[in-house]
Formats: C-alpha cells, sequence, structure tokens
C-alpha cells in the first residue's frame, strides 16, 4: 500500500546538547526526614496503622491501605538479602549511563562486576534497593545477612549509604 | 448494568523487523488497520471511531497520534488515544470494547504499534531514558549517587526490572535456567510459523539457546525479547453488524485491568517497595479473577483452550501462567517440561511466539488480543492450535511492573 519511501539505514543524527537543569522534579518532603536520619546513621521507615507496615524509606501513603503513614519507626542497619543480580563485567567503552561510561568517570573499576540487592532492614516490611560491597559474587545468595556500609564522611545525603555488605 | 455483546471482526498487522526505515509512523500502522479492514471486509467509511495508543516515549516520535489521523481515514471522526506503559495495547484493544459495549459507536478500530527504530538508542530523549528521568532525578537533589544508579542501570532496563522477578520466581518454585532455554525456544519455534513475527528460528531447541551468553543470570542473550517495529489492528463491532460481516467472531467475554502498589524499584518518591516480592503480580490475578467472573468461567485450567501471555523474558510466560490460574502455583515449569505448552499440548501458551519473539512495545499487548481472535477465527494458519478453541486468554503487563490486563475471547457471546 502507498508509495514506498527510499530506505534509510539508520535515523538521521543531529548534535546536540540535552539540559537537564531544564526539568524540576520535585522530590517527596519524607525524603528530607529520611536523609536527616542518615547523618546519624539512623534508617528512618514509616509505619502503616492500617496493615502495620513499616516501610523504608518512608512513604506519603500506604500502598495497599491508602492511609496516611504519619508513625515513624527507626530501623535496623542490618537486614537480609531478598534478591540479587549480578552483572556481567563493566568494561571501559562498553556501557553508557546518562550519557557517560561509568569506567571512564570512575565511578566502577575496568571489569568490576556490580551486585545490586533488595534488602528487607530488619524491622522493616519492605524491599530497599542498594548495592553488595566487599562481597564475592559466588558467596551471594537469598537469604544472605548483610549490614550497611557508611560514608566516611556522612553528610545527610542519600550517598551516606553506600551500599551493604556480608556481616 | 446492560452492555452490549461486542466481538473482533477483523484482524490487521504489519509484518514484525527490527527496522522498518520504508515507512514513516503514520505509514506502518495505517498498514494494520487496512489489513485489518481487509480481513474484516468493511470500508474505513463504515467505521465510526478509531482507539489508538502506543508506549509514551518509546518512539522517535513523542505525539503520533497527532499526526495519524488521516492515513487510518479517521479524519471527521473521534480518535481516542490510551496508554498504560506496557499494558498499553491490552488497554488499547478492551478500549475498544468499552466504546462499542457502551453503546456509544457500533464499530470502531482498535490499533496499537511501536516504531523503536525511529529513536537512535534506549538514552535518546525519546526512549527509555527519558521514561526514567522523572523517575529518579528528584532524588538528585538528595544527593543520590551516580554510582548507585549506576548500578541499577547496569543491569539493563526492561531486562533489569524482569530479572528481579526471574530470580524471585526460581527462587520459591524451583524452576532453573534450562526451563528458561525451553521458553524461549519454544517462542523462536512457534514464531517461525508466524508470517507476521520477528524473531523466527526454526527447529530452535533449548540447547541453541543455552549456548548463547549469559547478560545479567539467570537471563542470557538468547532469552531476551527484540526491538521491534510494528503495528496490530483490530475492528471491534457490536453484535449485529458481527454476526453479519463474521463467519466466526471472536466475542469478548470477559475482561479487566487491575494494578497493585508500585512493586520493583524506588521511584516517584523513592520510598521502599511494600511489596517484598515483584514477582507476586497480584494485579494479574485480580484481573484474571474478576474477567473469568464475567466470562462464566469456573475452572481455567480445564476452560481456557489457548492463552497469549506477555512474556518479554521467559521467566513471565511461567509465572503468569499460575497467576492466571492455568496451572498450579510453582507448577508451570513442570508441564513446560512435558511439553503442555507446546501449540499441539494441553495448555498452548504463547504459539504465535509471543512477545519473546516480536515486541513492538505499545502493540504487543494488542498482539495477544488479536492472536486470541485469529485461534478463535481459526485463521491462525501455520499455529493454529490443532483443537476447537472456545476460550482464549489475552494478557497485557507493564507500569512499574504493576499494570495488568486480562482479556477472555471466545467463540459465543457467553453472557
Amino acid at each position: 500500500m502507498g508509495y514506498l519511501k527510499d530506505e534509510r539505514p539508520t535515523t538521521i543524527g543531529v548534535e546536540g546538547g540535552w539540559n537537564l537543569g531544564a526539568y524540576h522534579y520535585k522530590g517527596s518532603r519524607l525524603l528530607e526526614e529520611y536523609v536527616a536520619g542518615l547523618k546519624h546513621k539512623k534508617l528512618t521507615g514509616s509505619f502503616c496503622p492500617g496493615c502495620a507496615r513499616v516501610i523504608v524509606p518512608p512513604r506519603n501513603l500506604c500502598g495497599r491501605c491508602h492511609r496516611k503513614m504519619d508513625g515513624r519507626k527507626t530501623v535496623s542497619d542490618r537486614g537480609t538479602i531478598t534478591c540479587f543480580v549480578v552483572s556481567p563485567p563493566i568494561y571501559k567503552g562498553k556501557l553508557k549511563v546518562l550519557g557517560m561510561d561509568p569506567v571512564e568517570i570512575g565511578l566502577v573499576k575496568d571489569g568490576q562486576v556490580v551486585i545490586p540487592v533488595f534488602v528487607k532492614f530488619d524491622g522493616s516490611d519492605s524491599n530497599t534497593d542498594t548495592v553488595l560491597l566487599n562481597a564475592d559474587p559466588k558467596d551471594v545468595h537469598i537469604g544472605m545477612r548483610v549490614k550497611v556500609v557508611w560514608a566516611k564522611e556522612l553528610q545527610g545525603s542519600l550517598a551516606d549509604v553506600e551500599g551493604v555488605e556480608p556481616i | 448494568m446492560k452492555r452490549r455483546n461486542v466481538a473482533v471482526i477483523g484482524c490487521g498487522q504489519t509484518k514484525h523487523s527490527s527496522r522498518r526505515r520504508d515507512v514513516n509512523v503514520a505509514e506502518m500502522v495505517s498498514e494494520a488497520v487496512y489489513n485489518a479492514l481487509e480481513d474484516a471486509q468493511v470500508s474505513a467509511r463504515e467505521v465510526d471511531a478509531f482507539v489508538v495508543g502506543n508506549m509514551p516515549g518509546f518512539g522517535g516520535v513523542a505525539q503520533p497520534e497527532q499526526w495519524i489521523a488521516e492515513s487510518l481515514g479517521a479524519a471527521g471522526k473521534p480518535v481516542l488515544r490510551i496508554a498504560t506503559g506496557g499494558t498499553t495495547g491490552g488497554s488499547v484493544g478492551q478500549g475498544g470494547y468499552y466504546v462499542v459495549a457502551s453503546g456509544l459507536h457500533d464499530m470502531v478500530v482498535a490499533v496499537a504499534w511501536e516504531k523503536h527504530s525511529d529513536s537512535k538508542e534506549a538514552g535518546a530523549t525519546t526512549g527509555l531514558l527519558h521514561v526514567g528521568l522523572g523517575n529518579f532525578f528528584h532524588a538528585a537533589g538528595y544527593g543520590l549517587s551516580l554510582k548507585n544508579l549506576v548500578a541499577t542501570s547496569v543491569v539493563g532496563a526492561a531486562a533489569g526490572v524482569a530479572v528481579y522477578q526471574a530470580m524471585f520466581y526460581m527462587h520459591r518454585s524451583g524452576c532453573g535456567i534450562e526451563h528458561f532455554d525451553m521458553v524461549a525456544a519454544k517462542a523462536r519455534r512457534n514464531a517461525a510459523k508466524n508470517k507476521y513475527a520477528h524473531l523466527q528460528w526454526p527447529g530452535c531447541t533449548a540447547e541453541d539457546i543455552a549456548k548463547t551468553d549469559i547478560v545479567t543470570y539467570p537471563f542470557r542473550y538468547g532469552h531476551i525479547c527484540p526491538a521491534s517495529d510494528g503495528a496490530s489492528a483490530i475492528v471491534v463491532a457490536e453484535e449485529s453488524l458481527a454476526r453479519k460481516k463474521a463467519k466466526q467472531p471472536a466475542w469478548f467475554k470477559g475482561l479487566a485491568s487491575y494494578t497493585d502498589e508500585e512493586n520493583q524499584l524506588q521511584s516517584e518518591n523513592f520510598g521502599g517497595v511494600g511489596v517484598t516480592d515483584p514477582s507476586e503480580q497480584r494485579g494479574c490475578w485480580l484481573s484474571a479473577v474478576k474477567a473469568y467472573r464475567m466470562a462464566g468461567i469456573v475452572d481455567p485450567k480445564t476452560e481456557i483452550d489457548v492463552a497469549e501471555i506477555y512474556q518479554p523474558f521467559p521467566s513471565q510466560e511461567l509465572f503468569f501462567a499460575e497467576r492466571l490460574g492455568l496451572f498450579d502455583e510453582g507448577t508451570a515449569w513442570m508441564a513446560l517440561e512435558t511439553g503442555e505448552t507446546e501449540i499441539e499440548g494441553r495448555m498452548p501458551l504463547d504459539p504465535s511466539g509471543g512477545v519473546n519473539a516480536t515486541n513492538a512495545i505499545g502493540s504487543s499487548a494488542m498482539q495477544r488480543i488479536l492472536e486470541c481472535a485469529l485461534q478463535i477465527m481459526g485463521k491462525a494458519e501455520e499455529h493454529q492450535v490443532p483443537k476447537k478453541v472456545r476460550n482464549a486468554l489475552a494478557h497485557g503487563w507493564g507500569g512499574v511492573t504493576n499494570y495488568s490486563t486480562v482479556t477472555v475471547l471466545g467463540d459465543t457471546p457467553g453472557r
């Protein structure tokens, strides 16, 4: 149907910048509370009066009860891995995140394996996404006990939690 | 509440491939629409309205629906765009049902599509990063470490989302990576019998898939769906028109769409994830229960003859089949081993090859409805299941892994 146009092997590229500063996404006010706690090595969760779940980091509303989670609870910085993923080794020039090569900008070492994990901190009922550090990929398993690796200088920011490591 | 009986009377799709560089979005979508109109033997003039949709942000064009009207023959008629992420196609198909069942229109075309090749890479301003940007950037204001963001990114987009589900499912069901090989091989084999499918591999075996490299454990390269260009369309009509136009209409018997709380990524408010098992998929079973009740289906294990499950990753065919009530909890992989889910098996799953073989995202869930309609109409040609199809089940999945659509089509209106 219709007429066929000349086939172009690929899309046409146009060089240009992407001004990320043009976006004004708003964070949750609860994040302020959460990061303030991190400065004192405290993991803050919110408590649901409907189903008694504790969610870390805190949320405004319970996803299932739709009740305000006004209560706060500090949970342990130790927890259990509920799920993990082992990345392939990351080599220079293989991967781009936000247009940057993570090896080139020094975020990971050349050939490093990254292990993202879900952790259920003791006293909480939620999964928290983080990374497993100082562990052999062969040893990692569901149910593994871990504790938070705190940054050397705590600044009251999300970066204060560098990841978790086996106990 | 009085609802009219509604049926699919025509199906049309394009051949799916990595690149359709010979057409633009509008031309590609109109191919599918004209194929559907031809199949239904109706003219564009007889169509009252169009329900359209694709996954927002994944193609190279931000609002394609704004320039496809004349290509569809929709000028001067209502065009309604529906977008629900990965479930878009399923929602568009159900949208077609809603406008006809409500009595608002008598005959509509529902069409869904995706043209991935218009966007040069996933990191382009339209594309995956665009979708994820709002989810994470607000957290940068609170010192979200780039290191951790990279860590979640290395697992890779949708594969990264599905890989957690796969790990949970393996942990609780006891299935292994070899079962994922089997599902992927089945999808490639079945796709070879479907002339519209993308990744076709006649006679593909689990051993062939097992030779491919691990991308992120437990997924191999051979497990992962392609990014396709393609469109699919159905013509939906009310009962008297349907009976007049089609020898065997595929009737909408039951449908539902439920969500659950987001269950995987700490996005939006960066709060913790309250659903501790992302393969739990409560939205899916809520949808299934509701759709079965509406369709009058008591025992899906015996009453469903064929199912098209949204399975971009092989693990999903297994746990969604359980969530949809087609197999007992943790047993789908055993049925796979005995060949029950093959085209000629007791419970054929994705005889078309499914999303694992063809993934034009916006269109993928629509294709499930379309393929079920083909099976009921007896028009599935080479991948037609060798039995009388009375009830067929079409499933869609998406959102932050929490949206589901379930549609039951049948050979009789059934209510």
